[in-house]
C-alpha cells in the first residue's frame, strides 16, 4: 500500500468533487458536535488567570456548555494564553502548541496578548501574540471578566459551528513566516521538536510558504520533504511579511 | 539586653570601621568596606546567629559608577534584619561569592551576574538563569534604554476604532 498521504486509499477511485463533497458533509457534522465539547488547556503564566475558577465553578459554571480543563495539550483542543508572556515562555507556549492535535484554537486573554498591555515596555515579555502562533479570538481587558470570557468562549463555538475557526491551518500554510518570527528571539537555530512540516504534509496544508528560508535547515532532519513532492518556493515569489489579519472581537 | 545582642556588639567591637544605624525595631543597616564584607558575613553568621541569608540585592549608581549590593540576612533568635551595603566599583566589576558561607548565595549572586554583570569570584554557576534566551547588555543597568529596546525589536499594532464598535462579536 502506498504510504503517500496524498495518494487516495479506495476500492475504487472517487473524483475529487464527490470526495470533496462528502468530506465538507463530514466535517460540518463533525465541527457541530466538536463545538459542544472542547478541552481547554489554561497557561496561565499571566495574571488573567485568577478570573478562570470563577468561569469554571459554580457561579459561571463552564460546563454547561461542554467546555472542560485539560491538562495536557495533546487531549486539548483551545490553548488559552491567560496574560503576558515572556520570551522564555512563549518557547514553551509554542512547544505545547504545537503538541496539540489539530483541529486547535488559541484565545489571548487581555491587553498583554493583543498590544504588550502594561507590560509594552519590557525587554522581558513579548507583545504580539499573532506573530508566534495563530490566534482565534482575543479578549481584551486588564483582566478580563469571566462574563467576557465567557462571550468569547461562546462566539469561539459559533465559529467552530460553523466552519470558520480555521486559523490553525495558517500556522502549516505560513509555518516559514512564523518560525521565523520565533527565530528573531530564539535565534537563527531554533527549531521546535515537533515536526510541523510533516503534519503539515500529513493534514495537507502545505502552503506556498510552508517552507522557506528559516526552515531550511530542518530539512537536515527531514531528507524526505523533497522526496514527497513539494515544490520550494522561489525566493522571489515569497512575500517579504503577509498583512497581519487582525481578530477583532 | 539579651545575651544574642551583645554578641552583636561584640562583632561591631571588632570591626570598628562600620557605620551602624538602627533603623526600626527589628532593622538594622551596616555599611561596610568591600573587602570587610565577608569577614562582617562570617563573624554575623558564627558570633551573633545570622543564619539566614534571605537576599543579595544589586543597586545600580550610574553617578558614581558604582554597584551597591546589599545583603540581607536574619537572626532566627532575636528576630533581626541586618542588612549589611557595600560598593564595588563598576570596573572591573568583579567581587567575592559569598557561597563558601551561605550555599544560597549563588543563586543571588548568579541572578545578579544575569541583570547587571557583575563577576562573582568563587561563584560555582553564572550561568544564565532566569534569561536564557536573552542576547543584549544586562538588563537592569540603568544604562540599559529598555523602551529603545523594545521598540527596536517588537512591532505595535495599530489601534483601529472599529474595534470598539461591536463588543458582541456580530451577534449582538
Ligand atoms: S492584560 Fe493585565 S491582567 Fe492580563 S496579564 Fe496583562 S497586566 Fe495582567
Amino acid at each position: 500500500m502506498s504510504t503517500d498521504p496524498n495518494q487516495a486509499v479506495a476500492c475504487r477511485t472517487v473524483d475529487a468533487e464527490e470526495r470533496s463533497l462528502l468530506g465538507r458533509v463530514l466535517d460540518r457534522i463533525a465541527d457541530h458536535c466538536r463545538a459542544r465539547s472542547l478541552f481547554v488547556l489554561h497557561y496561565c503564566t499571566g495574571c488573567g488567570a485568577i478570573e478562570l475558577p470563577p468561569t469554571m465553578t459554580s457561579r459561571f459554571d463552564l460546563e454547561r456548555v461542554g467546555m472542560q480543563p485539560m491538562v495536557t495539550p495533546r487531549q486539548a483542543d483551545i490553548l488559552l494564553i491567560t496574560g503576558y508572556l515572556s520570551v522564555k515562555t512563549l518557547k514553551r507556549v509554542v512547544m505545547t502548541y504545537e503538541q496539540m492535535q489539530g483541529p486547535k484554537y488559541v484565545i489571548g486573554l487581555g491587553s498583554c496578548t493583543i498590544n504588550g498591555g502594561m507590560y509594552w515596555n519590557s525587554y522581558a515579555t513579548i507583545k504580539l501574540l499573532d506573530r508566534y502562533i495563530p490566534v482565534d479570538n482575543y479578549i481584551a481587558g486588564c483582566m478580563p471578566r469571566p462574563e467576557a470570557i465567557q462571550q468569547v468562549f461562546l462566539d469561539l463555538m459559533g465559529r467552530i459551528d460553523r466552519g470558520e475557526a480555521q486559523a490553525w491551518k495558517d500556522y502549516y500554510r505560513r509555518y516559514d513566516w512564523y518560525l521565523g518570527q520565533q527565530q528573531q528571539l530564539f535565534g537563527t537555530n531554533w527549531q521546535a521538536p515537533t515536526d510541523v512540516v510533516g503534519e503539515a504534509i500529513r493534514y495537507r496544508l502545505v502552503g506556498e510558504q510552508t517552507l522557506g528560508s528559516h526552515t531550511a535547515h530542518l530539512e537536515r532532519y527531514a531528507p524526505y520533504y523533497d522526496q514527497l513532492g513539494i515544490i520550494r518556493p522561489e525566493p522571489a515569489r515569497m512575500k517579504a511579511r503577509p498583512q497581519l489579519e487582525v481578530v477583532s472581537r | 539586653m539579651n545575651r544574642e545582642l551583645e554578641s552583636l556588639d561584640a562583632v561591631f567591637r571588632e570591626m570598628p570601621d562600620l557605620k551602624v544605624e538602627h533603623t526600626g525595631p527589628r532593622r538594622t543597616r551596616i555599611q561596610v568596606e568591600a573587602d570587610a564584607l565577608p569577614t562582617l558575613l562570617e563573624l554575623l553568621k558564627g558570633r551573633a546567629g545570622y543564619l539566614h541569608l534571605s537576599a543579595i540585592s544589586c543597586v545600580d549608581w550610574p553617578d558614581t559608577e558604582e554597584f551597591e549590593l546589599v545583603y540581607h540576612l536574619w537572626s532566627y533568635q532575636v528576630s533581626n534584619l541586618i542588612s549589611a551595603h557595600t560598593r564595588i566599583p563598576y570596573d572591573p566589576g568583579r567581587y567575592v561569592s559569598v557561597y563558601d558561607l551561605h550555599a544560597p548565595a549563588v543563586y543571588f549572586e548568579r541572578d545578579i551576574h544575569e541583570m547587571f554583570g557583575v563577576w562573582f569570584e568563587g561563584c560555582p554557576d553564572q550561568e544564565p538563569f532566569i534569561l536564557t534566551e536573552w542576547q543584549g547588555p544586562p538588563p537592569m543597568r540603568k544604562s540599559f534604554d529598555t523602551v529603545a529596546y523594545v521598540n527596536d525589536t517588537f512591532e505595535w499594532r495599530e489601534y483601529q476604532p472599529e474595534w470598539a464598535n461591536d463588543p458582541s462579536g456580530g451577534k449582538g
